[in-house]
């Protein structure tokens, strides 16, 4: 069945039409798959050095100049280059490798916009609700008593379930930056590179699954408003909790073709049993470099039991300095 | 509360690192910072996989005894987009690791900062058509 998809989808891809750049949310793209849906096939990277929230230097500055932004650029690639080193500090340990295993990117968005985030003006993630933060303190305070016990002690994305940044909502990270969209007729398919995730989105208006039944990724549901694909998605589980979100999370993803190898991806976080009001990001995204491989995790997770072994043998050196305290 | 106290400060090294601090936690989990290791020896194995890249290294000790280490890398998609394989590191070149043990003190550690003798970077630039790369 995924080979036949895959067939028809590398015949719906038409030759690539001249495309006008219009602001955001407007599109001159005129190519359309077989069944008349705007294309927005192709593998796609979102990799950039613009922060989701407004770093806190930068408050009040919406927009950097062209100067501005090339500073930033320049500033934010050399401090985050891991090839710098702090020997001897958890942090040193942290940044983990070489600067080549990483692919943040090295530019701000073509907006240079101070964030991703474009509502609220500030472009910060809104307060939490009371419950909402007390959900999170209480998940900090645990972590930090119960670092390992076992697996489930650990993110979803070191146990090899879910990538936080391949969502949804999909944000940039520190690597593979990257998914595919695949069109069929009646559906569009996003593929992640991390963790080999695809979420299949139906077009013909079937209503949510009922409340009942809840998704790692949310229950998708697509149609186009103009040339632009909008995903709606409910029924989350508490199992990701992005940013904070609750199982009450209604997600709204908007993608638009913006040219040959552009596309505007948007999404709103509305949640208010979790967020005091919702919250809106905006990614330019562009036409990945490269072909996107197979992110096989469980396979190759050694990291997992070392997490445990090194968690183990921290209570032991802690049990035996307790012990010889004792012993005084 | 020193369990607190330490993860508080490794959050903040992060920040000040420009590390987003859920990046890699894991690594501080998994190897020891007061266990810095520099460590010299020659390719016997790589393991070019996800989530993590992992090259075993034959390393003379100074009592003359050889200890085979693992050394853990980064994701090796991106690598492979600019054209390096595993073959791009192949068994018997000699390379020097500066890196942390594991906490339990097995022979793994993190490949914090890989070399080849003379210094020089590996996987620097994109790798010539004829070391096998991918096609696009």
């Amino acid at each position: 069945m995924r080979a036949g998809i895959l067939i028809v989808a590398t015949v719906l891809l038409g030759p690539g039409r001249a495309a006008a750049q219009t602001p955001s949310g407007q599109s001159g793209w005129t190519a359309r798959t077989a069944d008349g849906q705007p294309d927005l096939q192709g593998v796609w990277s979102n990799a950039t050095i613009t922060p989701l929230e407004r770093p806190a230097d930068l408050a009040g500055k919406a927009v950097l100049t062209p100067e501005e932004a090339a500073a930033y650029e320049k500033r934010v690639v050399e401090r985050t280059n891991a090839d710098k080193r702090t020997p001897g500090t958890e942090g040193d340990v942290a940044t983990a490798y070489n600067n080549f295993w990483y692919d943040r990117g090295t530019k701000v968005i073509g907006t240079r916009r101070t964030s991703l985030i474009v509502d609220p003006p500030d472009g910060k993630i809104p307060a939490l609700t009371p419950q909402a933060q007390q959900r999170v303190d209480q998940a900090r305070a645990w972590a930090a008593e119960h670092p390992a016990d076992g697996p489930e002690d650990r993110s979803l994305g070191e146990r090899c379930l879910l990538w936080r940044t391949a969502g949804p909502p999909m944000q940039p990270g520190p690597y593979n930056n990257n998914f595919q969209i695949i069109q069929a007729p009646g559906y569009v398919v996003i593929v992640n590179e991390m963790i080999h995730d695809t979420r299949f989105i139906p077009l013909d208006g079937r209503p949510h699954l009922p409340a009942g039944i809840r998704q790692w990724r949310g229950d998708p549901r697509g149609r186009w408003e103009g040339k632009t694909l909008v995903v709606d998605s409910t029924n989350f589980t508490d199992k990701t909790r992005y940013f904070g979100a609750d199982v009450n999370l209604h997600l709204i993803e908007r993608f638009t073709r913006t040219g040959p190898d552009t596309l505007l991806y948007e999404f709103t976080v509305d949640d208010p049993t979790a967020f005091t009001k919702s919250w809106t990001a905006a990614i330019p995204v562009t036409k990945a470099d490269g072909r996107m491989f197979e992110y096989a995790c469980h396979e190759g997770n050694y990291a997992m039991t070392d997490i445990l072994a090194g968690a183990r043998a921290d209570e032991k050196k802690a049990a035996q300095g307790a012990g010889r305290k004792g012993a005084q | 509360m020193r369990t607190r106290l330490v993860v508080m400060i490794a959050s903040l090294g992060l920040l000040l690192a420009g590390v987003p601090a859920w990046a890699h936690h894991a690594f501080a989990a998994e190897f020891d910072a007061n266990k810095p290791v520099k460590l010299k020896g020659t390719v016997t194995k790589v393991e070019w996989i996800n989530p993590h890249a992992w090259i075993h290294i034959d390393v003379k000790n100074p009592d003359g005894t050889v200890t085979n280490w693992m050394i853990e890398g980064g994701s090796p998609n991106t690598l492979l987009r600019r054209g390096f394989t595993k073959l791009s590191l192949p068994v018997g070149t000699e390379i020097v690791v500066d890196g942390y043990q594991a906490k339990d003190q097995s022979f793994r550690a993190n490949g914090r900062d890989i070399t080849f003798p003379d210094g020089k970077k590996l996987f620097v630039g994109n790798s010539s058509p004829d070391e096998g790369a991918p096609s696009k």
